[in-house]
């Protein structure tokens, strides 16, 4: 999400939602069917996905010809598809939970103690949001040629780097609404540095923790780039299964899976709605 | 004299090149309840957190009883801070907040929840224990942020402004609530706020700030009566202040020819002053005796109303005396006050003004 | 500020630091220092300073139409994202509706999918055989199958697509921003809608409107899997030719001249993002 968006939801709370009262009911009308128009560009795509993963052709048309889950049992019988799916969920904990961590450090110590240089400092942890994810990709993968590390450490290294300008942002727009003075109240009240942080400050800033935690997640999930340089035999990611797969045909077992996928991203924005409510994932 | 249970020595603070605090000293007896005053941007909060240890001073020492704390953490201080918005931990109930202390010290789980109900009983606020902050008003969160600060039996109470998120219904009765406790549990007590008049009704001893600096230490009283410099003599209450020279001093009774011509026999107790030194005559506005005809046997002026302002239960004047001078003069709303319209004519009789020491000279 | 061990706390920041030392500024740089070394079939690179990589891109036609596709494409798309980025970005940052917050989420759904989801939807839509041409020529519009996949269009759509969140984002912020009074004051002053917009709404709203290009025009030029589903072979952009360059010619120096190209590129868009965009806001 670009570096904007927590100034955007704090926007949300601040303003009451204005409607031009001069826009006029025909530019009113026109601004309805475009900005439905562009809804149904954003949707159609993955709408269409889901559609045709129960296509029981081969061909990918629509409207679909019938009813079939034969390319959900095929994926499930396709062991690379599998394997990758369960190497990139693994790789997603493993990538969201770390980036987590080390974004709520970099968060809190931005907020808390660099008052002064933090506009730049925070810019610059926005940095591979800004450089191209195929440059870090292939900058570590030309790392690992001088520097003999384990291509998974890699790999990880670079889900973590993608991964952190989220973390941070999400953690950064929950801090911000957490007093400065609450930590300062726990330590006068005896509490360590790090008490106060455990019994004061990481509760107040949990939805912003586990939002970080879900976004993370699935910015691993889905990404392709770090993984096109990065992942070896055994360590494929399923995008990049996905995409060998397409090179050379495109059924839709890709659909299935992909559709797969999409329901994983519904069951997590729920889960959100659920514990902290969907309007926590907008602060992103 | 109570014994001194806290020392500031010579402390100073600067942020980056500019000087925040000090140097300031300043000593806490024994429950006694010590209020810095001063406009905003004096020092007075950063003094505060130097003492509750949120801050470290650049210079100078901060002693408790024999001990050095200067640079001692804040959870190992024990003092009880109260913060200006409180800063109750929101997602803790009123019960969590109270007892957050004592758990940190390890106090055994039995004895924090009779603490905790005998504090919040005593703060006047039982039954609530269960509710979160959110739930309460702002007078009831201000006692819920008292009673945590005091369940730790701390060895200081710190007061950051309290009262100034209440309404002033509210802020005049907890005046009397906040002194009243403090009185009872005889615990020595620091109180920052920039309201003289919450000062005044409250402290034992006053220290002005300005600037970072001590204007002066006194009781309420001494504050008012004898300010030390021209700062303290016009940040604290109305008053008069005329730009004279010593003419000739006499012990504690000095004569002064002031700028409009006006000579005044005025008290400068503790003072050593000579002829020629510049000073401040200051004449309190309540000090001045309006009477209608020329009094006998007294030293009296003419003067002119020039303005009467009506504020209820006082009419502030502005009297001209024939030296050109404007004088302030506060009386009592009453019949005799209330006749007198600009233009009328009486005569005032100063009954007490003082001197002090004007170019910053002198001994503050 | 949080007390005195304030020099201790500044410390959290060390594993960050550390972390983009490491594994993000300097392989970059490395990488990047490359595009100066010599080409070796042998050894892959010699550390011997040479032009002969930019010269050879620069100078070779085949490249040459990359860099030039590349620029377009990134152009075509970042007008495309702003043109329907803005009306949304307008329309969620003014609208009264209930259901703004799941309208924001629908923005935001779309991009946590990943791209090779969404390619992958397009590609179904776009075939010779997929939604759109079986819409086409159900309305007798078309007796053929059109051509859309495997052209430059289709991968501008389909990066308008997958790019506009990068655009919604900023102008969503820069539009939610404006105080409303100041449209309300215009609309006092006598300014019609449009005049409101054009004199008000939209010249505070472009550092909005510079973010999002900025972000959109550089991820397009770094785009690889995108452009090589929707275009395939016909439509190479210069992120492919970094990928076959290094993963099947193994030529380093050369792939990391592409990468400079790209990231002048992109220091160029900053730059005119900085000098125009902040100059004016402050």
């Amino acid at each position: 999400m670009p570096p904007d968006a927590p100034v955007a939801a704090a926007a949300i709370e601040r303003q009451a939602p204005v409607v031009a009262p001069a826009a006029g009911r025909a530019g009113r009308l026109a601004l309805g069917v475009a900005v439905t128009a562009i809804y149904v560009f954003l949707l159609a795509p993955v709408a269409i996905i889901v559609f045709s993963s129960f296509n029981p052709t081969e061909a990918n048309t629509f409207p679909p010809t019938g009813f079939s889950l034969r390319w959900y049992a095929k994926f499930l019988d396709s062991a690379g598809f599998v394997a990758a799916f369960r190497f990139s969920l693994w790789l997603a904990v493993v990538a969201a939970v770390a980036a987590t961590a080390i974004g709520f450090l970099t968060a809190h110590g931005l907020v808390r103690y660099w008052s002064r240089g933090r506009g730049i400092l925070q810019s610059l942890a926005m940095l591979p949001m800004m450089v191209p994810h195929l440059l870090i990709s292939i900058s570590l993968l030309l790392a690992l040629m001088v520097v003999p590390v384990p291509e998974l450490a890699a790999l990880i290294v670079g889900h973590v780097l993608i991964c952190l300008p989220f973390a941070i942002a999400c953690i950064v727009a929950s801090l911000e609404g957490v007093d400065a003075q609450l930590e300062l109240a726990a330590l006068t009240l005896g509490a360590s540095r790090l008490r106060a942080l455990w019994e004061v400050v990481i509760p107040l800033v949990a939805p912003g923790l586990l939002s970080a935690l879900l976004f993370t997640f699935m910015v691993s999930f889905g990404d392709v780039y770090i993984a096109l340089f990065l992942s070896g035999p055994g360590r494929t990611t399923l995008p990049i299964e996905i995409f060998a797969y397409m090179q050379w045909e495109s059924t839709p077992v890709v659909a299935a899976i992909t559709s797969i996928q999409i329901l994983l991203i519904i069951g997590l924005g729920l889960l959100i709605e659920r514990l902290v409510g969907l309007r926590t994932i907008m602060r992103v | 004299m109570a014994k001194t249970i806290l020392e500031l020595q010579g402390v100073v603070k600067r942020y980056g090149a500019t000087l925040g605090v000090g140097p300031v000293d300043v000593d806490v007896r024994e429950g006694e309840f010590l209020t810095l005053l001063g406009p905003s941007g004096c020092g007075k909060t950063t003094t505060l957190h130097i003492v509750a240890g949120l801050l470290f001073p650049d210079e100078g020492r901060v002693v408790l009883g024999a001990r050095d704390i200067t640079r001692l953490d804040p959870q190992h201080r024990d003092m009880g801070l109260v913060f200006q918005n409180y800063a109750l931990f929101p997602h803790k109930t009123v019960f969590d907040n109270v007892a957050f202390g004592l758990r940190m010290r390890r106090t055994p789980r039995a004895e924090i929840a009779g603490r905790v109900r005998r504090m919040l009983d005593m703060v006047g606020l039982p039954g609530v224990e269960g509710r979160l902050p959110g739930q309460l008003s702002g007078g009831q969160r201000q006692r819920v942020g008292l009673a945590r600060a005091l369940v730790i039996e701390p060895t200081v109470l710190l007061l950051d402004e309290p009262l100034s998120n209440l309404d002033a219904v509210l802020r005049k009765r907890m005046r009397l609530d906040l002194r009243e406790l403090q009185q009872r549990l005889g615990i020595a007590t620091i109180f920052v706020t920039h309201d003289q008049d919450e000062a005044f009704e409250m402290s034992d001893r006053v220290v002005l700030l300005n600037r970072g600096r001590v204007e002066q230490v006194g009781t309420p009283e001494e504050l008012y009566d004898d300010p030390a410099t021209r700062f303290a003599a016009e940040f604290i209450g109305e008053t008069n202040l005329i730009e004279g020279v010593v003419a000739a001093a006499a012990g504690a009774t000095v004569t002064v020819d002031t700028s409009v011509g006006a000579r005044y026999d005025a008290f400068a107790p503790g003072r050593s002053l000579r002829s020629g030194d510049p000073v401040y005559v200051m004449i309190r506005p309540e000090r001045i005796d309006l009477v209608p005809e020329r009094p006998a046997g007294e030293v009296a002026m003419p003067v002119t109303v020039a303005k009467r302002v009506f504020a209820g239960d006082v009419i502030t004047f502005e009297l001209r005396t024939d030296h050109g001078l404007l004088l302030r003069c506060s009386k009592p709303s009453v019949a005799e006050y209330r006749a007198l319209a600009p233009g009328a004519a009486v005569w005032a009789i100063v009954r007490d003004c003082r001197v002090l020491p004007r170019d910053g000279g002198g001994e503050a | 500020m949080v007390g005195e061990s304030a020099r201790s706390g500044r410390l959290l920041l060390a594993p960050i630091a550390v972390l983009y030392l490491i594994a993000l500024i300097a392989p970059i740089s490395f990488f990047l220092v490359m595009s100066v070394f010599r080409y070796s079939a042998l050894e892959l690179w010699v550390p011997t300073v040479t032009g002969e990589n930019f010269a050879r891109l620069l100078g070779e036609p085949y490249h040459r139409a990359i860099i030039v596709r590349t620029l377009k494409i990134a152009l075509l798309t970042t007008v495309g994202c702003l043109g329907l980025g803005y009306p949304l970005a307008w329309y969620l940052a003014r609208t009264a509706s209930v259901w703004r917050g799941l309208l924001m989420f629908l923005v935001i759904a779309p991009l946590m999918t990943g791209v090779i989801v969404r390619t992958y939807g397009w590609i179904v839509l776009l075939g010779s055989e997929g939604t759109v041409n079986t819409i086409l020529r159900g309305l007798g519009l078309v007796d053929r199958p059109l051509k859309i996949l495997h052209t430059e269009l289709a991968v501008v759509i389909a990066l308008v697509h997958i790019l506009l969140p990068y655009m919604v984002f900023p102008l969503f912020a820069a539009l939610a921003g404006q105080d409303p009074d100041l449209e309300r004051a215009a609309h006092t002053l006598g300014a019609g809608p449009a005049r409101t917009f054009l004199e008000v709404t939209l010249p505070l709203s472009r550092p909005g409107i510079l973010m999002g290009s900025a972000l959109v025009f550089t991820l397009t030029a770094g785009a690889v899997v995108t452009p090589a589903l929707m275009g395939g072979k016909d439509v190479q952009m210069l992120g492919q030719t970094i990928y076959e360059l290094t993963m099947s010619t193994l030529n380093w120096p050369l792939a990391s001249a592409v990468a400079f190209v790209l990231v002048l590129c992109q220091l160029a868009i900053l730059l005119v993002y900085f000098r125009i965009g902040r100059g004016r806001a402050a």
